[in-house]
């Protein structure tokens, strides 16, 4: 079937395009304009039109949500089902986690914590968030077999292939690492890990474990660069460990998570925190191998959910509630520790403005990503007022009068005019996101491109316009409409197409069996686990 | 294809269709046993979600004594293979843990990994007198005050020379500490207390808690996420309100049958488990994987997962879910359908009446 977009604004950056204009569609693709009439015609006049929302970092499966889940059961507010989905309208379950960010235009969304040893848990939790592709990154960085290889230096060749195939194991689209090491450590009795401090037992550091992890992804040909959680997550003078981290990455692509809560310079007592934002992204103007996400804080009751067990058995204070949950795992394991952001609290309202100030001084929006680091800033549903704070300078600033003084002593924020554009959104949430993960298929809405596209009323209450989209396609079907699910439909997860070493496999299989009682095949992700078609390949680079 | 309808063979889309009538019949219907594979626990909290039934569980006492604990203050845990791997003390509470698979793996080795790798292990029993023991400290009050008193002495509140000072040494000076413990042997206070320990070591060492299971096996570790990840809560769940609600007391199956609250009941266990007394006194259906042609109304022979069918299974010895393919010769898989496609037939048939339910 052909249908066409009429007359709505067509926001495409990586087109230039923003202009009324129409858009077409056949099976499944944007194609150019066929020179016949359409089945079908869509009338998006007094709309803007964009490509679907790509998200990289938002925890939506795994253990730790799972975890999150019963720690909290009054965390979220279930309502009665809709018709078509019993489970839609329960809040925080895969349901209901597929059906918002459907209805905010979003089309793709990747979970960037998944541990190889529960990969296949993830991996069916995922699938069950239906109207979305999903994907999500493998985790590496403190598994003893890794650490073991690295300590007898058992050379690149060795590495590349281990870290080729649990990512072939688990099905993963990319590789992260997290606090390389500090688990380990942590289990050995450390409490702070630098980047240089030796890992007890393996003699290593984090420098070495990313460096080994940096050049595998390179050698494999991952098309997501190094996806890496930092030292010293949300210390003062943790922007020092940004930094260090991106000089160890010397030149190779390199991807920040939640680049805000390193933003973080030490004041001048030694006792507090203030913006490094302009730090930040002057850094990654510097660096066009580097890219970040932001991990935006926003106000109110959220939980914590870490594979950083080192860093979240140190926030255990600070839990909110006071319970908290750390479970050392087969190699992280993970921490989940309930936080409120105290609305017009001056330390939260302090981060609430690092984040925004990266990306209004951001030189360069594909490579500063929104995010909130679901749900550690807070939840994925408070991107449309955030882009509405980046829109509107009136918006912010009136925000900004009801936030204690810090926020501008401490922050460069109030002094800064810059509104963001529709273009520049399209950036931020689509083009950026989408070249980010090395998915050439989605993110623009040039001819070839998958259907997957968002329609959003034009209203200067941004907050509403992106919360509720007037009609959301993927692959070409309409699945909201009016702000509503109108298809339920399952998406597809993604994961890339690895070859793995026959020796590495039977090494990994060998030391599986002694440590776990089980060998690689206990480990796997097999199609004949889920009860439909679920995955579908993306190449690595040549 | 084994397929029983009041005790008579039968083929399975008579037995489907049966059990179709007696659960659309239904006003409270209940959907309990749930020892399953993945595909069948997802397909049950599928069918519940459109007749409105409420799920319970097989292993129930030992699942809630650790989620309310869990949910009230939060948990210290570590896995199988990272105790074998690195305690150099595992403090072994009440007695059935010592039935266990992981204690006899832990028995007579040492840890590899980490900064206790090469020590001599200790195995320390609190509560049970154990030959395999280290050391074992009686508790005639029970687990629960034992806890207590160890954490008193760990703290520094208490201080005597009595065993439990002695054990507490040992603890303290170990390099990775794990607390084992069964949940429905020591129940909800004593998971809490155990929990408390964990957390209390951390000041001095690292020590973690890790639940093992008791006799007999059970799927409710499979139930457990895939309840949260698809209504948001952990199980016991109702849905008769078109609205999830976790609520251990009220959607106890075992309870709504004796008060008289339910009055149809749909029983899975794909892997064998024994089945509740309470079955056959409301119209029932048990789709099973021994089958019993008088254990219900309708009775429904499926796969066994990892004998007859592939699925995936809470593995206990790697504490994760993995797939299980199907045994190669095992007995005629190919009559045999999976609990997950019985459940789907069964939700299609009953489509039409979940879309008039108010």
């Amino acid at each position: 079937m052909l249908s066409v977009i009429r007359g709505g604004r067509v926001v495409d950056p990586t087109a230039s395009r923003d202009a009324v204009g129409d858009v077409w569609v056949q099976d499944g693709r944007v194609v150019e304009a066929p020179g016949r009439e359409p089945d079908r015609v869509i009338d998006a006049s007094g709309c803007v039109v964009m490509a679907g929302g790509v998200e990289v970092h938002s925890h939506i499966a795994g253990g730790n949500v799972i975890t999150s889940r019963l720690l909290l059961p009054d965390l979220y507010v279930s309502e009665a089902a809709p018709e078509g989905h019993p489970f839609a309208h329960a809040g925080g379950a895969a349901a209901w986690i597929g059906s918002t960010y459907a209805r905010m235009g979003y089309t793709t969304a990747v979970e960037p914590a998944m541990p190889p040893t529960h990969a296949l848990a993830t991996q069916l939790e995922l699938a069950d968030i239906p109207l979305l592709d999903r994907g999500a990154l493998t985790v590496m960085g403190n598994d003893d077999h890794l650490l073991q290889l690295l300590r007898d230096g058992a050379g690149k060749a060795a590495v590349r292939d281990l870290v080729a195939l649990n990512v072939a194991t688990s099905r993963g689209l990319g590789v992260k690492c997290i606090n390389a090491g500090g688990a380990s450590a942590f289990k050995d009795g450390a409490l702070k890990l630098s980047l240089d401090d030796e890992i007890p037992c393996y003699g290593l550091s984090t420098r070495k474990i990313m460096g080994a992890l940096l050049d595998a992804v390179e050698e494999i040909g991952v098309p997501h660069p190094l996806h890496v959680h930092c030292n010293n997550l949300g210390l003062p003078g943790a922007d020092d460990s940004f930094m260090a981290t991106l000089d160890a990455a010397e030149g190779r692509r390199i991807h920040f998570a939640h680049a805000q809560f390193y933003a973080y310079g030490e004041t001048d007592d030694g006792k507090g925190f203030r913006s490094a934002a302009e730090r930040i992204a002057r850094a990654i103007g510097d660096n066009p191998e580097a890219t970040l996400d932001i991990g935006q804080v926003v106000f109110g009751q959220t939980v914590t959910v870490s594979l950083d067990i080192l860093r979240q058995f140190a926030g255990r204070k600070g839990a909110n509630p006071k319970k908290w949950v750390l479970n050392a795992g087969d190699a992280e394991g993970g921490g989940v520790v309930p936080f409120l952001y105290r609305p017009k609290g001056p330390t939260s309202s302090l981060q609430w403005a690092i984040g925004l100030e990266i990306m209004l001084l951001s030189p360069d929006p594909e490579r500063t990503i929104l995010t909130t680091d679901h749900p550690n800033g807070g939840p994925f549903t408070q991107y449309p007022r955030i882009i509405h704070l980046l829109m509107d300078k009136g918006e912010r600033e009136r925000e900004i009068a009801a936030l204690p003084g810090i926020v501008g002593e401490r922050s460069g924020l109030p002094g800064i005019a810059r509104e963001y554009t529709l273009s520049e959104i399209a950036q931020l949430t689509r083009s950026g996101p989408a070249k980010l993960l090395g998915l050439t298929d989605r993110g623009h809405l040039r001819a070839g491109a998958r259907a997957d596209v968002a329609v959003y009323r034009d209203d200067p209450n941004r907050t509403a316009m992106f919360t509720a989209a007037k009609l959301v396609l993927k692959d070409g079907v309409p699945i909201v409409e009016d702000g509503e699910v109108v298809e339920w439909r399952a998406g597809r997860t993604l994961s890339l197409t690895v070859e793995s070493d026959k020796a590495m496999e039977k090494r990994t299989d060998a030391y599986l069996t002694e440590r776990f009682g089980a060998g690689l095949e206990s480990f796997t992700v097999p199609d004949a686990a889920f009860d439909a078609p679920t995955f579908e390949a993306v190449p690595c680079q040549v | 294809m084994p397929a029983w309808v009041k005790g008579a063979a039968t083929d399975i889309d008579a037995a489907i269709a049966a059990a179709a009538d007696l659960l659309g019949a239904a006003r409270v219907p209940i959907i309990a046993g749930l020892n399953a594979e993945v595909s069948a626990i997802q397909a049950a909290f599928a069918l519940a979600g459109r007749v409105g039934a409420s799920l319970d569980t097989d292993g129930a006492a030992g699942t809630y004594a650790e989620l309310g604990a869990l949910s009230r203050v939060g948990a210290m845990t570590s896995t199988p293979a990272e105790v074998v791997g690195r305690a150099d003390a595992v403090l072994v509470v009440g007695a059935n843990p010592w039935k266990s698979d992981l204690v006899g793996r832990l028995v007579g080795s040492r840890p590899t990994r980490g900064r206790a790798a090469g020590a001599e292990r200790s195995l320390l029993a609190l509560g049970a007198a154990q030959d395999r023991a280290t050391v074992s400290v009686s508790a005639e009050g029970g687990c629960l005050p034992a806890l207590a008193l160890l954490r008193a002495h760990l703290r520094g509140h208490l201080s005597d020379d009595s065993p439990v000072a002695d054990l507490t040494q040992r603890l303290a000076s170990a390099r990775y500490v794990a607390v084992l413990y069964d949940p429905a042997e020591i129940g909800e206070m004593g998971v809490e207390t155990v929990q408390g320990l964990a957390v209390d070591l951390n000041d001095k060492t690292r020590g973690f808690a890790l639940a093992v299971p008791g006799p007999g096996v059970n799927q409710d570790r499979a139930v457990v996420p895939v309840s949260a990840w698809t209504t948001g809560q952990a199980p016991r769940v109702g849905l008769g309100r078109r609205v999830p609600e976790h609520d251990p007391w009220r959607f106890d199956a075992a309870r709504q049958i004796a008060a008289g609250e339910a009055d149809a009941a749909l029983w899975i266990a794909s892997v064998p488990a024994p089945r509740p007394s309470w079955l056959g006194r409301v119209p029932s259906v048990a789709l099973v994987g021994e089958a019993d042609p008088d254990a219900a109304e309708v009775v429904i022979a499926v796969g066994v997962p990892g004998r007859d069918v592939g699925g995936v299974l809470w593995n206990e010895a790697r504490g994760a879910l993995a797939y299980r393919p199907p045994q190669p010769g095992a007995s005629a898989p190919a009559d045999l359908p999976t609990a997950a496609s019985v459940l789907g037939r069964l939700a299609n048939r009953l489509a039409a009446r979940s879309e008039t339910a108010c």
